[in-house]
């Protein structure tokens, strides 16, 4: 791929796909910006799972394409350039989270220093020796974010990076995100709780029954709904 | 962090993905169960093995000819590891399963395709583990040869290895049904049904199809148990050794072409028929390698030395045209006896069946019907017996050559074995289970953690 010095790592152009006779996603096109955190925002069942899904090839689309810095990006390349965290996922749970995390770090050639690291930033450090089975919810999913830091493909998808987090854990998962941001790599979250969305996110993607309602920052989706003033649950209601 | 425009992922040491396969094997009940309930089912074979060889050795104590009889390989070998056969029949598919069905089930799938490896690579993978799992039950199997040996019982080293190997062949295809099935199922239970339909199916296919004319008896030899009888027999077959092999690789890559979730059913469709076209036509060109090697050391499936050494040297064409019917029992007796030999023996055999695709009885009004032709260098001659006494001397006056002098020194000895079976109890109910359960736990226990990892920081 070719580098160059334009701000769109990643745009999608009419992804469509259909469950039978339900469309799920209908003609999503936006783009994702180098550096920057991309919300995906919407209510259960908007279509921000099977989004996520398309875009990193776990779901066949039924129509559309994916091009990364402006190049058509196939399914077999995907995996080299976006990595994609799903939601309510607890991998090889008879596994310790030692095991887990050293595999990660193992595949992608992470020194034992990153994974420290990686493992301090996200407080894993009590549970490394437990099964991800016995894991609680919080910690099976602060274990899911360590293995997506351990990654390094330049984009990262999150399906709902914050669920099982009380608000002060919230917060602090935010900061790791924002200091991942910081160091260059692009993050689409999609996020149901649109409070997390407006503290993290840098720009949204506004999803109702599977279609794009708007996109841009706060500002540009005030301008768009017409309330100027509105906070984003007021602009979301306003557009979908 | 690594700068995000340099950070492209190609390919990763398949070393860490091994082990985690191999964890993924361990770390489940399924294996260690297997295991367990395998140490009764071969144990008590191998204990009713030696209880009957031992019975049937004192018998030979009063009768040299009883002895000669005696074969480890059909009175130890073949029974014990019939115990095997029911494990990777019935329990094995619950193990090898295990290594996509708990992703599948979990959602770890979608973590494991962006992995940076091939789709082949994650399966080769897979399939290790399952070999690794299914050699851990071989040992354990095997291990009741330590125990014969340990009573003084003989083993022939490569009818042996002959019937092992074929064992290891079974389970790697039975496992590689079970990857496929999972790779095409939502759910483990799902996967279970479909694999043990192919295995009992088998059963049913080796219980009311074989011996049965036309379709239906070409049908049964497409059950996995049959894979099999020439390992029991003795035989090295090269064809059945490709045709094994071909399945195997053509179930893995199945699943292979099912893993991942992204593809569209379309896709997967036509890249499976092109697997199944190509394993096909392999298995096919199999069925056509006809060459197979004794590896008995009685000798069972060769003519005597001397007749093996004769035949070997007629180097014209034989070509045998037999008017039987194939379901027809003097059909299989001449083909065991003699024609599976003959073509073992010399270089050039071609059979034909004239009486192929009709039934017994609508051939049986026919005069020449039990006729069998032998025809080698111009000449020919028939016979309706299917015992190699009265063909070999027939073939041999067609060649022009005296019948050979037997070579002395060349008979089976037989080994018979006067045993208590007790002690084998004991360590197949109580040695090696109590060894097995002290490997799963020592599979359980928790990994080493460097302390730098362990030391707490960032958000509680």
């Amino acid at each position: 791929m070719a580098i160059t010095s334009s701000p769109v790592l990643m745009q999608l152009a009419g992804l469509a796909k259909r469950f039978g006779d339900q469309h799920a996603l209908s003609d999503i096109s936006f783009t994702v910006n180098a550096g920057e955190v991309l919300g995906l925002i919407g209510p259960n069942g908007a279509g921000k799972t099977t989004l996520m899904q398309a875009i990193a090839g776990t779901l066949a689309t039924d129509d559309g394409q994916i091009l990364w810095r402006g190049t058509p990006l196939p399914l077999p390349r995907r995996r080299q350039f976006l990595f994609y965290l799903p939601d309510g996922v607890r991998p090889w749970e008879d596994q310790y989270v030692a095991r887990v995390t050293e595999l990660f770090a193992a595949i992608y050639g992470r020194s034992q220093a990153v994974l420290a690291q990686t493992i301090h930033s996200l407080g894993l450090a009590p549970v490394l020796r437990k099964r991800v089975v016995e894991l609680s919810k919080g910690y099976a999913r602060r274990l899911l974010l360590a293995l997506a830091l351990l990654t390094p493909q330049p984009l990262l998808l999150m399906d709902e990076p914050f669920d099982g987090f009380d608000l002060r854990q919230t917060r602090d998962i935010m900061n790791v995100l924002r200091e991942v941001a910081g160091a260059g790599r692009t993050l689409v979250l999609a996020i149901h709780q649109l409070r997390d969305a407006a503290r993290v996110c840098d720009r949204f993607v506004l999803l109702a029954e599977g279609r794009v309602r708007g996109v841009g920052t706060l500002a540009q989706l005030r301008a768009q709904a017409g309330t100027p003033a509105s906070d984003l649950e007021d602009v979301f209601l306003a557009l979908t | 962090m690594r700068s995000p425009e340099t950070a492209v992922v190609h390919r990763a040491p398949m070393r860490p993905l091994l082990g985690k396969e191999l964890r993924e094997v361990a770390s489940g009940r399924a294996l260690w169960t297997m295991l367990l309930i395998l140490c009764p089912l071969v144990g008590y074979s191998f204990f009713q093995a030696v209880s009957l060889y031992d019975e049937a050795s004192a018998a030979a104590a009063e009768s040299p000819v009883l002895g000669s009889g005696l074969s480890p390989l059909d009175g130890i070998l073949v029974p014990t590891f019939g115990g095997l056969y029911l494990a990777a029949t019935l329990l094995f598919p619950f193990v090898a399963i295990r290594t996509l069905g708990r992703e599948k089930e979990s959602g770890a799938l979608a973590l494991l395709v962006q992995l940076p490896y091939r789709i082949p690579g994650l399966i080769v993978a897979k399939m290790t583990a399952i070999f690794a799992g299914w050699l851990a039950a071989v040992l354990c199997a095997a291990s009741a040869l330590v125990v014969w040996l340990a009573m003084g019982g003989h083993l022939y080293l490569p009818e042996t290895l002959d019937l092992v190997s074929g064992h290891v062949l079974y389970g790697l295809l039975v496992g590689a049904i079970a990857l496929f099935s999972a790779s095409i199922s939502d759910s483990a239970a799902t996967a279970a049904i479909i694999t043990l339909a192919f295995t009992i199916g088998s059963w049913v296919l080796d219980f009311a199809l074989v011996g049965q004319p036309g379709m239906l008896g070409w049908i049964s030899q497409l059950s996995l148990t049959q894979t099999l009888r020439p390992f029991e027999q003795g035989l090295l077959s090269a064809g059945l050794l490709l045709g094994m092999l071909a399945a195997i690789c053509g179930f893995a890559a199945l699943a292979a072409v099912w893993l991942h979730p992204g593809v569209r059913v379309s896709t997967k469709m036509a890249r499976s028929a092109v697997c199944v076209s190509i394993a096909a036509a392999v298995i096919g060109l199999s069925t056509q390698v006809g060459r197979s090697v004794d590896v008995t050391e009685d000798r069972r499936n060769s003519f005597p030395a001397a007749d093996q050494l004769a035949l070997a040297e007629l180097r014209e064409p034989l070509i045998i045209t037999v008017h039987l019917a194939p379901e027809d029992p003097r059909y299989v007796d001449l083909r065991r006896n003699v024609l599976a030999k003959l073509e073992r023996a010399m270089p050039h055999v071609t059979i034909r069946l004239a009486t192929s695709g009709q039934s017994m009885v609508g051939s049986a009004s026919e005069d020449a019907y039990g006729e069998v032709e032998y025809t080698y260098d111009g000449r020919s001659d028939k016979s309706r017996s299917t015992s190699h006494r009265e063909i070999l001397p027939l073939i041999y006056a067609l060649a022009g050559r005296p019948i050979p002098e037997p070579i002395p020194g060349q008979d089976y000895p037989g080994y018979p074995l006067i045993a208590n079976a007790s002690p084998a109890l004991a360590w197949f109910l109580g040695g090696l289970p109590l060894l097995i359960v002290i490997a799963w736990w020592r599979s359980c226990r928790p990994p080493y953690v460097a302390l730098h990892l362990t030391k707490d920081g960032g958000p509680a």
